[in-house]
């Protein structure tokens, strides 16, 4: 597989696995939690980066998975006790952990060699090495089938539990009433986002992940009528996000997940611009529409009102 | 003596540290129309919510004729206080009476035909069927609850529990959701409904429970929604002083 394909790919299913998940996260205004987790999990990342030396390793990913989901459980945790207000435990435990990952990276613990700048950003140019050869033939990236297990687990998840997740999501306690188990599922959701976060560093890093996960759903909501429809432009505006943000890259000779999430921003914002301008459209049609109506049978207000 | 809907003993619920119910004990006859009535912070949605388990209770049981809630779910429907959902979600009104159906579609089953069948005549009921393919959130607040009680006819349920159904609604919703009570009534369904507009409670409800963090009365309309017992349960507030003045 060449270089070049190599990085599409990659591109097209790490956004399409961020992607997915990234419409529920959306509609539970999870947004900044998540954001969260993608701070908490960096020094879990970091030991077991010293300890595996490699980040593609299934142990790391399900392992700092497992940390992101105990600091969401651990933030749920610290604000029903009511010692701190609002969305105050998230400032408190996500940067603290965050930069404790950023002194474990400088500090070369173990020799860990991993560079400042992609932990922040990551790198897709270089995340498509080392390649996998199977007898001797190059079958592309070994990072890419590490997120095409994470977007097939993402996939599976919300093909089975899709009912339960629209509802828990929408009506929580109606779904409760109903004897859904909605911790549950929350909180296996959960576990499966931060997987998602973990399993995605290499490629977009700690800051730019949330773009990955949030905007392509956040779009499509501005569009969408009905939940299934949302599910389907969400993967279409993240696979033309991750085409664009690669083409963007290769012109201008740039960090193809900085490129894609500039291009996630503008296209958001093309987006709700268009849908107010059409909505404010169909309104004055709608209004002179009943103005024409109006005026063409003056009689029908009276004649119902007799 | 009439068999019982559901009833709860000793309930008691505090959030925090602050006591929100006392020691509540509460029954409902089958086939009554049992109206919850009580000032702001009586605890009148808390008393449905910690009977269905959406409330966890520092003490108490509740049960549902005669067994626990999780043997008898499908017998129980719920319609929320509209404001707890986000009318953004992207969910038309057809897909929202769906949603009654989920209870029963076990792991992998999705809504078909018959379930969209089911709701669109449920939404006829409500006279809500002309906006079906409507995304909630462009209803108006009348719509919306008729909506949403579409959703809980679709479950087909004994026992309805509903929380302030009528708050922000117009007068023509309002007499929609009023004939379609009537009409469960009627069947013989049970209905608890949580209002808080005094002069209206007798138009659809023949029993009246007064709570303001404790059971003050419940029963018969008539013998439980006395001037008295509004009196202790509002502590004389200036709502129920006027609506006292007004009915002399």
């Amino acid at each position: 597989m060449s270089y070049v394909i190599g990085v599409i790919l990659l591109a097209v299913i790490t956004s399409l696995a961020c992607a997915l998940p990234g419409v529920f996260v959306v509609l539970r205004k999870n947004s900044m939690i998540v954001d969260g987790i993608s701070h908490a999990v960096l020094p879990g990342i970091i030991v077991g980066f010293a300890l595996t030396q490699d980040l593609n390793s299934p142990i790391l990913i399900l392992g700092a998975a497992l940390a992101g989901l105990l600091v969401v459980l651990g933030n749920e945790w610290l604000s029903d006790t009511g010692l701190l207000a609002g969305d105050a435990p998230q400032g408190l435990i996500f940067p603290a952990l965050f930069a404790a990952g950023i002194i474990l990276v400088s500090m070369d613990l173990q020799h860990a060699h991993i560079d400042t700048n992609a932990v922040l950003v990551g790198d897709l140019n270089l995340a498509v090495f080392p390649a996998l050869i199977v007898n001797g033939v190059n079958i592309g990236p070994e990072y890419l089938y590490v997120m095409l297990a994470v977007l097939a687990v993402n996939a599976a998840f919300i093909a089975v539990f899709y009912t339960r997740l629209k509802l828990t999501t929408f009506d929580r306690q109606f779904a409760n009433v109903l004897g859904m188990r909605t911790r549950l599922l929350n909180t296996a959701f959960m576990f499966l986002v931060s997987m998602t976060v973990v399993a995605a560093f290499k490629a977009v890093g700690a800051i730019l992940v949330i773009s990955l996960l949030v905007v392509p759903a956040a779009t499509a909501q501005l569009i969408s009528k009905r939940l299934s429809v949302m599910m389907a432009l969400t993967a279409v505006f993240a696979v033309a996000g991750a085409l664009a943000g690669f083409w963007i890259a290769y012109v201008l000779n740039t960090g193809t997940s900085a490129a894609m999430a500039v291009f996630y921003g503008a296209m958001f914002v093309t987006v709700a611009l268009t849908a107010k301008i059409a909505t404010h459209i169909r309104r004055n049609r709608r209004s002179s529409k009943s103005t024409a109506a109006a005026i063409s049978a003056p009689n029908v207000g009276a004649v119902a009102g007799e | 003596m009439t068999p019982i809907a559901c009833e709860c003993r000793d309930l008691s619920v505090a959030y925090r540290e602050d006591p929100v119910l006392r020691r509540v004990n509460f029954c409902v006859p089958t086939g009554s129309v049992m109206g919850i009535v009580g000032p702001n912070g009586a605890g009148k949605s808390t008393l449905i919510k910690a009977m269905l388990g959406l409330v966890t209770p520092l003490a108490g049981t509740s049960e549902f004729f005669g067994k626990p809630l999780d043997d008898v779910r499908n017998r129980v429907g719920y319609m929320p206080q509209s404001a707890s959902v986000d009318w953004d979600f992207p969910t038309t009104v057809i897909d929202l009476a769906v949603m009654g159906t989920y209870g029963e579609l076990g792991w992998f089953r999705r809504p078909g035909k018959a379930e969209r069948a089911r709701a669109m005549a449920a939404l006829e009921q409500t006279g809500m069927q002309a906006y079906a393919s409507r995304q909630i959130g462009e209803l108006s607040g009348g719509q919306r609850q008729r909506a949403f009680l579409a959703r809980a006819l679709v479950q087909v349920p004994d026992l309805y529990f509903m929380d302030e159904p009528f708050q922000g609604i117009d007068a023509k919703s309002q007499q929609a959701m009023i004939d379609v009570l009537k009409d469960l009534s009627a069947q013989g369904k049970t209905i608890v409904i949580v209002h808080h507009h005094l002069g209206s409670v007798l138009d659809f409800c023949d029993h009246v429970t007064l709570l303001n963090k404790s059971i003050i009365a419940s029963g018969p309309g008539e013998e439980t929604f006395t001037k008295d017992n509004i009196r202790i349960a509002y502590e004389a507030s200036d709502g129920a002083e006027a609506f006292l003045a007004e009915a002399g």
